[in-house]
């Protein structure tokens, strides 16, 4: 009895001194670390996860807050956070409005990161043009995020350094629409002074030009009419940048034509915006034909006075019509069209008639160059400057049809509730109610109307 | 073949009696008859032996004088010296106090009733429990222990099951129960899971009934705390058959057939009916609209409206004054979805033993098809159990289990419209199935049935091992040292290809996956009684238990053939592996001091590291006490005439559950993918660390009350507890600006306290009759606590189910519709916050997954040689959330979808008084309260309470009527036993739900989301003949 007491003691006295060996574990497909950027290659990464994310966000999120709402496309599925969208009944709750509200303070999340670790690493293979470049591309990332949040929620809370444990994240209220817009620029401005300038090839990485032109849509967004000529000139004139021949050219494997300023690019390993949504549901290759062109846009495109070449767009089968913008399927390699040159003219168009100093030929003429490119006859320069605005907007309509931004267009020109019936209150769509629930700083701080 | 041979030689080799036996009659003291199954023990050899059916026992060459002690469940033990082999021995034994001396297993032990304090429902598996149609051992014992909640996710054979014992006691982590079968503790990874939450498989499919002796449910702390961190939630001991020594082999086949048909179907609204509901939504948003119809259709174009209005005036523009709503054809889709599903249970067995050594063989093979087509569900399994006393003082076991389950052609999940189910239910039943050349169609985002049913082609094979080693040393006669060595290995195969008619260009993917549980049980055990009144047990032990998960998967696109059906084939592959592993050390102990077997006395203690825990924490203590009071061995009870059992039982104790926590989800980790935006490689903050995360506690008291009349021929049990669960694991949501939506924290604080009844009577029992009958019944009320925000979740995103402080979860978050008004038609809606305006602070709770009670209760009678067993099951109170009406009682707002004909009660003119409102697709002023808007669309999005309903049943599980042939007459063709049964299953039920089956609750392989049905497979009606055959 001794004895085994004896053993027990010892196998136990044993197995404790070898059981925090024992214990610990590590998992193997994931780096373990409380900060994981500490030289060139990780840098690398971060940034690079932030123009993955990026795309992801404009792909799941993106398109569908931009067209559900709008009257260019409805939604044939069953999935109620669409059929929500399509019907202007935007809840606390719905998938789209929280999954896309989350999805970019992860994104900025992620490029704070960037900003506060990559000056820090000290590593020879990283050159201080590069880890400039990097930089300048976390702070754009980050103001074009910040520029999905205002336009779709109105002020936000600004976020500006990386979380590192729940405890420290402190008390941030909302701030208002314009301290969100200023922190934008402030973001572009850094970006445009760490940035190189443009070499000859690249759209789908972020140069100058992307800053310069996302800057000009900004203070479109924001007003400041008198801001937006200078960027949108800096990209209109840079020969790198030319509107394709034919509408569907930007559209066409392998992309990147000269239309596109910043354009996020797939490949078979990252795939792009799927065409099987688009798609109908008989016929080859088959589809879930969830998103549909409203009769509307249908008439409008084939409309040969309206739509002229943007029939394209469109395509046929059976009695049906679908999109073909995003046409690849296995793999889907279709890009996302952040910025084409074509929205500089219509911006630079809309600024010319809004700015203080007028300047309603340069904007007649800008819009003309897009008519003329969709083989569509140029307006009369007999237009009053209101009916030169409108003509814009319904070019707009068209000219973006397929791409995110109809339902933000509609609100940014107030005419959300003359064309959808949508009263003033739902413009914005409402903080998730996650957070509202999870956040003290939120407290009474939900967007009117909901 | 080979192994049949094998078995019957085993069995003749056994049958072999020596000249010189020492042989005798075992009988009842009280009736004379004779008494089967009696262990008796050689007290000079330890040689164990069984008296045969006949109470005959025989004892080859014994040494005289022969001391042998006779002990049988239900009698008092004899000990009787013999001094030389007579003719006439006879043994009578005394009835003894049934329920008291029955033997319970528990945790690492076997006790006898009367000195545990804890709360153990044992359910054996008999004859009877076999007669049922189903093919796992979880959903037999569903109605049969009180206070365990056990609801089949879906009616496909070896699906999922959903199962609680004593409520839900955790939000973010597992609330499924430990499972240890015959000492090997099981993995419980899902050989196939699906997706949005719905489970379509259960991993304890994988053992066959048939093997199970019996299952013991431990439910209160007294019985768990000995598995510490892992006993939280229940443990299921599994207890396999094992042969009994000195008794003659028997071989036993059990051959079943069956056929099986659904008892309801889905009611699906007709061409012409769909076509008129159509027409009445643009009719009515037309108007609401203020315009005329012909302008609405003209600007809008809504779905199928030229299935509607197909006709051309003569300038070639639609003609929307004449319809074809009368000419609709209707496709029935549901009709060709189901079939009679046919069933075969084959299952040879071979159990007995000799002096030193038993032994159970078993084979199995179990098909069972869906009444859904066209999955199927197979299983082959093999085992052998097996005992030797190879020393005196040494035994050595093994249990040794081989199974192979096959799951051909399992269906998508039940919500996606790519499921089979979906695709036949959802489009609008005038649309054609095929198109003019025989082609599959699909409409709207829904595949076609029949191509899903005809060119399904995946497979899951699970290949399980489970083997445990085990030696016993006994030191000291009241002293005895226990190792045991066991793993259970699962070896999930699957595949898949969809061909040319399932996909664009054909794809396929194939995986593999090992999951691996070492365990290591070293045992101390000491059982002594001193002077006659004091019994003392104590029991120290260490485990070490490692669980491992490993797999490989591929997966291929772009095929040139779509006969060729491998990954390789393909022109782009992929694959990828994965490696996780967590590991676990205990040790524990556990004294037990029992006065006069009055009153008894019971401790343990278990201490648990985990490699789960974060640093901090890693190591959890559990303590547990019980005590005892069997009152009826007092003088003021001993001698009386009614009371024959009177205990009263009470325990405490602290247990944990780990079960739930990632193995790594402590650590902070930045996930890194090498081939991202442009191809190079990303790096993007993971999760945060966590070095405080840990086990969940859980407190729990229990009281409980036996009481046993008439020589316990009537006996009654109560257990009342109390469960308190603190630092509950929850995935909470975090503000979004951290960039995170969710952390795992041990925040949340959720109770469950109920009432468990219970009675035992055997009303009838003589020569010729006897009348058997159980009933129970439980009620459980499960509040949160303590939570730190509340949670929306449920039916993908749509936030119906919520987790709120002081409400159990599982509550349903809905809009509560309170009528529909009869002059406008608007449905109108609770107000709760009287602004006039309906929005998210107007939805509130309207009721609860939980059933108020639930329970089963059986008959068996038996009339010479005929039986007849009845078993009903039942619940009561729990609410379901119809997902297939939430889809298809739209109003004419789905456009892809078509209509249930409950649709067809809608309001249609002024006075109609009904619960479905007016049919519009009118979406202005979404926020009005009895405004077209928030029919089915607007702020409340159909999230209405109108397609809630009362589950509650009563269904009478299974029926069986047996006849044994009498066996003068079977003996004489060499037969032991015959006996021919026709069984069926869920013959009868009685609902008010107003969808196909109550007995749903998909998505809950995430606990806080049951109850919603999702046009699951119904429950089957099962026909079966089955024959049982004893040689």
């Amino acid at each position: 009895m001794k004895k085994i007491s004896l053993y027990t003691l010892l196998f136990l006295s044993i197995c404790l001194a070898s059981c925090e060996k024992f214990l610990d574990l590590k998992p193997t497909n994931a780096l373990l670390s409380e900060n994981a950027i500490y030289d060139a290659k990780t840098s690398r990464a971060v940034v690079n996860a932030a123009y993955s994310n990026l795309k992801n966000y404009y792909i799941q999120y993106d398109l569908v807050l931009g067209l559900l709402p709008g009257d260019n496309i409805f939604f044939g599925g069953s999935q109620s956070q669409n059929i929500e969208l399509d019907n202007h009944a935007f809840t606390v709750t719905n998938s789209a409005i929280v999954g896309a509200y989350q999805a970019n303070y992860s994104l900025i999340n992620l490029v704070n990161w960037a900003i506060s670790e990559i000056p820090k690493v000290e590593d020879p293979q990283l050159s201080v043009a590069e880890k400039n470049k990097l930089l300048g591309e976390a702070h754009f990332i980050r103001a074009l995020a910040y520029f999905h949040l205002v336009r779709s929620w109105g002020g936000v809370q600004l976020q500006l350094q990386p979380t590192r444990d729940l405890n420290s994240l402190g008390d941030i209220p909302r701030s208002t629409a314009l301290e969100t817009y200023n922190q934008i620029f402030k973001d572009l401005k850094l970006a445009e002074d760490y940035l190189p300038n443009d070499d000859a090839s690249t759209r789908n990485r972020i140069q100058k030009s992307v800053v310069y032109g996302i800057r000009a849509k900004v203070n479109l967004y924001a007003g400041n009419y008198d801001q937006v000529e200078e960027d949108a000139n800096k990209v209109i004139e840079n020969p790198k940048y030319k509107l394709v021949t034919s509408y569907s050219d930007f559209f066409q494997v392998p992309f990147l034509s000269s239309e596109s300023v910043f354009e996020l690019s797939a490949t078979a390993n990252n795939t792009g915006v799927s065409a099987s949504p688009w798609l109908p549901s008989t016929g080859t290759p088959r589809g879930s034909y969830e998103f549909r062109p409203t009769q509307a846009l249908i008439d409008l495109v084939n409309n040969p006075e309206v739509g002229g070449e943007r029939s394209t767009l469109l395509g046929k089968r059976g009695d049906d019509y679908y999109g073909k913008l995003y046409h690849t399927l296995n793999p889907s390699l279709n890009s996302i069209y952040v910025l084409r040159i074509a929205d500089l003219y219509l911006i630079r168009a809309e600024a010319r008639i809004l700015a203080q100093n007028q300047n309603i030929s340069g904007a007649l003429t800008d819009v003309n160059l897009i008519r003329q490119r969709a083989q569509i006859s140029p307006l009369p320069e007999s237009l009053t400057a209101d009916e030169i605005l409108d003509a814009i907007h319904n070019e707009r309509r068209l000219e973006f049809a397929l791409e995110g931004d109809r339902w933000y267009d509609l609100v940014r020109t107030q005419k959300a509730e003359e064309v959808l019936g949508v009263q003033p209150n739902f413009w914005l769509f409402p903080i998730p109610q996650v957070d509202i629930l999870g956040d003290p700083s939120l407290k009474n701080s939900q967007n009117p109307g909901y | 073949m080979n192994l049949l041979i094998l078995v019957l030689a085993l069995c003749f080799t056994s049958e072999v009696y020596s000249q010189s036996a020492f042989q005798g009659v075992v009988k009842n003291s009280n009736s004379g008859l004779p008494i089967a199954g009696v262990s008796i023990e050689n007290s000079n050899t330890k040689d164990a032996y069984v008296s045969d059916s006949q109470g005959n026992f025989t004892i080859q060459n014994p040494t005289f004088p022969i001391i042998l002690t006779f002990q049988s469940i239900g009698y008092k033990s004899e000990t009787k010296t013999f001094h030389q082999a007579n003719s006439n021995i006879e043994v009578s034994l005394e009835e003894e106090n049934q329920y008291l001396n029955e033997v319970v297993i528990t945790g690492y032990t076997t006790q006898q009733r009367k000195n545990i304090s804890g709360s153990i429902a044992t359910v054996q598996f008999n004859e009877q429990s076999q007669n049922q149609a189903d093919v796992d051992a979880l959903k037999l014992l569903q109605g049969k222990a009180p206070g365990v909640q056990i609801s089949s996710t879906s009616g496909s054979p070896g699906g999922g099951i959903s199962f609680l014992i004593r409520g839900n006691s955790s939000i973010g982590g597992s609330v499924e129960p430990l499972y240890v079968i015959d000492g090997v503790f099981i993995s419980t990874h899902l050989p196939v899971s699906g997706g949005g939450g719905n489970l379509l498989s259960n991993p304890i499919a994988d053992l066959n009934p048939s093997d199970i002796e019996s299952i013991s449910i431990l439910k209160d702390a007294n019985a768990t705390a000995i598995y510490g961190s892992q006993g939280s939630n229940g443990v299921v001991v599994i207890t396999t058959k094992r042969g009994r020594r000195n008794s003659p082999s028997r071989i036993n086949f059990h051959l079943k057939e069956g056929v099986s048909q659904a008892t309801n179907e889905w009611a699906i609204a007709s061409g012409t009916e769909s076509g008129q509901l159509l027409l009445e939504s643009w009719e009515n948003t037309a108007k609401d609209n203020g315009e005329s119809l012909s302008s609405y259709l003209n600007r809008e174009r809504p779905t199928h409206w030229n299935i509607v209005f197909p006709f051309s005036l003569p300038n070639g523009s639609p003609d929307f004054t004449q319809n074809n709503i009368q000419n609709l054809p209707t496709y029935d889709r549901v009709e060709s979805l189901f079939r009679s599903a046919v069933s075969q249970d084959y299952q040879v067995s071979v159990n007995g033993g000799n002096e030193k050594s038993n032994h159970y063989i078993g084979i199995g093979y179990s098909n069972q098809e869906s009444i859904v087509k066209p999955n199927n569900f197979s299983r082959f399994s093999g085992r052998v159990n097996y005992d030797n006393q190879i020393r005196e003082k040494l035994k050595v076991g093994v249990s040794f289990n081989l199974v192979r389950t096959g799951r051909e052609n399992v269906r998508n999940s039940d919500n996606d419209p790519t499921g089979i189910i979906g695709s036949a239910i959802f489009p609008r039943s005038f649309l054609p199935i095929y198109d003019e050349n025989g082609d599959y169609l699909n409409h709207a985002t829904f595949n076609n049935h029949l191509r899903l049913i005809e060119h399904l082609d995946n497979s899951y094979v699970t290949w399980r091992n489970t083997v445990n080693l085990n030696g016993e040393y006994t030191i000291l006669p009241s002293l005895k040292f226990r190792s045991s060595w066991s793993y259970d290995l699962s070896n999930h195969n699957s595949r898949s290809f969809s061909d040319f008619a399932l996909s664009n260009t054909g794809s396929a993917t194939a995986s593999n996956q090992i999951n691996q549980v070492f365990s290591g049980e070293q045992l101390l055990q000491f059982v002594e009684s001193f002077n006659v009144k004091h019994d003392v047990d104590v029991l120290l032990g260490n485990t070490l238990l490692i669980n491992q998960n490993q797999g490989l998967n591929s997966f291929g696109s772009q095929y040139i053939f779509d006969v060729l059906r491998e990954v390789s084939s393909a022109a782009n592959t992929g694959g990828g592996s994965f490696r996780s592993e967590s590991r676990l050390v205990s040790f524990f102990g556990k004294a037990g001091y029992t006065y006069d077997s009055k009153y008894a006395l019971e401790f343990s203690f278990r201490a648990d590291g985990s490699s789960r825990f974060g640093k901090n924490v890693q190591w959890g203590y559990f303590p547990a006490l019980g005590a005892t009071w069997n009152a009826h061995r007092e003088s003021f009870l001993q001698n009386s005439k009614q009371i024959s059992l009177l205990q009263l039982r009470a325990s405490y104790g602290i247990t944990g559950n780990q079960n739930g926590i990632g193995n790594y989800d402590a650590l902070a980790i930045w996930n890194s993918n090498a081939q991202a935006y442009l191809d190079d490689p990303s790096l993007t903050p993971g999760r945060l660390g966590n070095p405080n995360l840990t086990w969940e506690t859980t407190s729990q008291s229990n009281v409980g009350l036996d009481l046993g009349l008439f020589q316990n021929r009537l006996t009654f049990h109560l257990d009342a507890y109390y469960k308190y669960t603190k630092d509950g694991l929850q995935a909470v949501n975090v503000p979004s600006r951290s960039g995170y939506s969710t952390a795992i924290l041990n925040y949340s604080e959720i109770s469950n306290k109920g009432l468990e009844f219970q009675i035992l009577a055997t009303p009838v029992q003589n020569e010729n009759w006897s009348w058997t009958t159980s009933f129970n019944i439980s009620a459980n009320r499960n509040k949160i606590e303590k939570i730190p925000q509340e949670q929306t979740l449920g039916a993908t995103n749509r936030g119906t189910s919520i987790l709120r402080q002081g409400y159990p979860v599982n509550s349903f978050f809905l809009y509560k519709q309170l009528y529909v008004d009869p002059q406008t038609g608007n449905a109108v809606y609770d107000d709760v916050d009287n602004n006039g305006i309906i929005n998210y602070a107007d939805r509130q709770i309207v009721g609860s997954a939980e059933p108020d009670f639930q329970g089963g209760f059986t008959q068996y009678v038996t009339y010479k040689n005929f039986d007849l067993n009845v078993f009903f099951h039942f619940t009561k109170g729990n609410e379901v959330l119809n997902m297939q009406q939430y889809f298809m009682v739209h109003g004419g707002t789905q456009n892809g979808i078509g209509f249930d004909k409950r649709q067809l009660n809608r309001w249609q003119k002024p006075g109609d008084i009904t619960d479905i409102p007016r049919l519009t697709r009118f979406n202005r002023n979404p926020e009005l309260n009895n405004a077209p808007a928030n029919n089915y669309l607007g702020q409340v999005a159909s999230l209405s309470s109108r397609y809630l309903d009362d589950g509650s049943f009563l269904r009478l599980r299974n029926v069986a009527i047996g006849y044994t042939l009498p066996t003068q007459f079977t003996r004489r063709i060499g037969v032991e036993k015959l006996k021919a049964t026709i069984s069926a299953t869920n013959l009868w039920t009685l609902t008010s739900y107003k969808g196909v089956d109550p007995e749903v609750s998909a998505q809950s392989s995430n606990q806080n989301t049951a109850g919603y049905d999702w046009a699951t497979i119904p429950q089957p009606r099962t026909i079966e003949a089955i024959i049982n055959i004893t040689f």
